[in-house]
């Protein structure tokens, strides 16, 4: 049978034996989100008493943070408010506290203010800082979801952070925003 | 019972260096399972035999959708039917390969197609290379796999340019075409698993490049190009469904591009036929009762337990196992809920002593070429496992 083949045949037929000496070139090296945008203005709305949710988000050259409260007040966050909030969340990750890194089912009643923030973009260039323990993290990626008032927010969100660029007779920049889903295929699945 | 050998586990850090990143599941758990499971070697012929006959079908079936325009029953999104077309017409559009799952062929069961991954299939790494590392560690290079994946993709590259199955001509037909790797940003599994495709194909012999699908160029009367480079061949790890339906623009730029002839792209647009889970349906209406096929229909069908699944989907997202009066008996959600959906027959899986349940993953490159395992739940998400197979 042509296609049993054992390893040591394989091998000396081709350059398997070398590359399970030394891997593939160039593959070791893990990729992590690209960002384009310098900045990010997002728009955050008090949903219910300290909740907070994402109501939009653009990007942008620096980075504004609008809190629309419950009492229909409205006020742009200073650098210095941003920076605390930040800095008390990442003490909240460090200890395992944040409403980010654990199992949230009330993350789609809204997330304190904090944990609403690193949920948006701009909280990922923020903090930045913070992100290397938030990124890996499964809750985290579920509960950022969460922290978007329509889901179409935030898919619209991560498309227009990645925004095509093009040329005037070439047209380039096609799935920038795009983070695929891996492993196709399943038991009964895709 | 299945028959389970133990091996030591392959060390993280050799996976890394190997180029296999994604070696760990979300809960921690190493994705490679160090167990193999043992067959015989009436086992792997039967694979191997089952595959190629599928395949042939599976073409039969693309030619009938093709002639009678089912094109919107099996959901091709329309404004691929025209590359699907032009591609399907022209041999140089040629299969690079695809991954048949396939319940049953262990454990005395009938082997039954589950579905056929011919767009963008993965789990190559794991069957052509993670397997035999596993053996290589153990000592066991003197033993057998079904498994020639590596040489069969070496080959089947060269026959882009040979397009016979003698591959021999190669050296002297090849013109020195330029030929672009890619996939999207940030997901290294892809990733890697695109750099794999390129080292073999720079191994067949051809001058090749790697670039992100954002950072390349696209133009109808140009064609494909890279840092102002053009390239005549191009490989993607990109579902076609996902250009037609997410970047419309470039669905026609890929068009135009196939139609002047100034690039040939693979997997080529018609797998896309292949892929879709409607071409079950369509494989039960020419090959009824066919004993390695499962009843599938666009319908419920009736008084039988079955599977209700999007005809596009990935990680058994939006998939559904109902009973025979049409109860939901166990699901998984997903964004899939507003495809067309199709109904499949269900099928038992071989399941291990901790009531795993294994599906084989059979790579087909020109034909039948490499098998690899898979152990999870009834229904596979992103934490099943791999799992390596040995011969004896």
């Amino acid at each position: 049978m042509k296609h049993l083949t054992k390893l040591s045949t394989i091998a000396a037929a081709t350059g398997l034996g070398a590359l399970l000496a030394t891997g593939v070139t160039g593959c070791t090296q893990q990729q992590q989100e690209q960002q384009q945008a310098k900045g990010a203005f997002v728009i955050i709305e008090e949903t219910a008493l300290g909740k907070y949710k994402i109501v939009d988000e653009f990007p942008a050259e620096e980075t504004r943070i609008v809190l629309k409260k419950l009492d229909g007040s409205e006020n742009v966050l200073t650098q210095a408010q941003l920076d605390a909030l930040i800095k008390e969340e990442a003490a909240k990750v460090d200890a395992g506290t944040s409403e980010l890194t654990q199992e949230n089912p009330q993350a789609s009643q809204g997330m304190g203010l904090g944990s609403t923030i690193m949920a948006s973009m701009a909280g990922a260039m923020l903090g930045a800082w913070i992100g290397n323990k938030l990124f890996g993290n499964q809750n985290y990626q579920n509960n950022r979801k969460a922290g978007y008032k329509s889901p179409s927010t935030y898919s619209k969100s991560k498309k227009s952070f990645n925004k095509p660029r093009s040329t005037s007779s070439k047209k380039g920049g096609f799935f920038g925003g795009k983070k695929s889903s891996s492993r196709s295929g399943g038991f009964f699945g895709g | 019972m299945l028959n389970l050998q133990k091996t030591t586990p392959l060390d993280t850090d050799y996976l890394e260096s190997l180029g296999f990143v994604w070696h760990t599941d979300s809960d921690e758990t190493s994705y490679i399972s160090d167990e193999l499971l043992v067959l015989s070697e009436a086992e792997a012929e039967a694979y191997y035999e089952a595959t190629n006959e599928l395949y042939d079908m599976v073409v039969e079936s693309a030619e009938h959708v093709i002639e009678n325009n089912l094109f919107h029953d099996i959901g091709i999104p329309f404004n691929l039917v025209d590359v699907i077309k032009e591609s399907w017409e022209n041999d140089v559009h040629w299969h690079l390969y695809g991954r048949f799952d396939l319940a049953g062929g262990i454990d005395g069961r009938p082997i039954k197609l589950l579905e056929f991954n011919a767009d963008t299939p993965t789990a190559l790494f794991e069957t052509a290379i993670i397997q035999w590392a596993m053996l290589k560690q153990d000592g066991l290079e003197e033993s057998s796999q079904f498994n020639a994946l590596y040489e069969a993709l070496i080959d089947n590259f060269k026959r882009f340019v040979t397009l016979e199955e003698d591959v021999s001509a190669f050296e002297e037909r090849y013109d020195g075409w330029d030929f672009l790797f890619t996939s999207v940003k940030g997901n290294s599994e892809e990733e890697n698993t695109v750099r794999l495709l390129q080292h073999i194909a720079t191994e067949a012999g051809y001058q090749t490049e790697f670039a992100y699908i954002d950072d390349i160029e696209f133009s109808a009367e140009e064609g494909i190009s890279y840092n102002d480079k053009s390239y005549e061949l191009w490989f993607k790890l990109i579902p076609w469904e996902d250009i037609a339906l997410e970047e419309s623009d470039l669905a026609m730029l890929l068009t135009n591009i196939i139609k002047n002839q100034k690039a040939i792209i693979f997997n080529p647009a018609y797998t896309l036929l292949f892929q879709s889970k409607g071409l079950l349906k369509i494989l039960w209406d020419l090959y009824p009762d066919h004993p390695l096929l499962l009843e599938t229909s666009f319908e419920p069908l009736e008084g039988q337990k079955q599977v209700k699944k999007p005809v596009f989907g990935r990680e058994g997202g939006s998939v559904s196992i109902l009973d025979a009066d049409g109860n939901d008996l166990e699901s998984v959600e997903g964004d899939y809920d507003n495809h067309k959906m199709v109904y499949q027959a269900y099928t038992e899986l071989a399941t291990d002593a901790q009531g795993l349940s294994y599906q084989a993953g059979v790579f087909y490159a020109y034909e039948a070429c490499g098998l690899g395992f898979r152990k999870g739940g009834k229904i596979l998400n992103n934490i099943s496992k791999f799992v390596g197979h040995l011969v004896k």
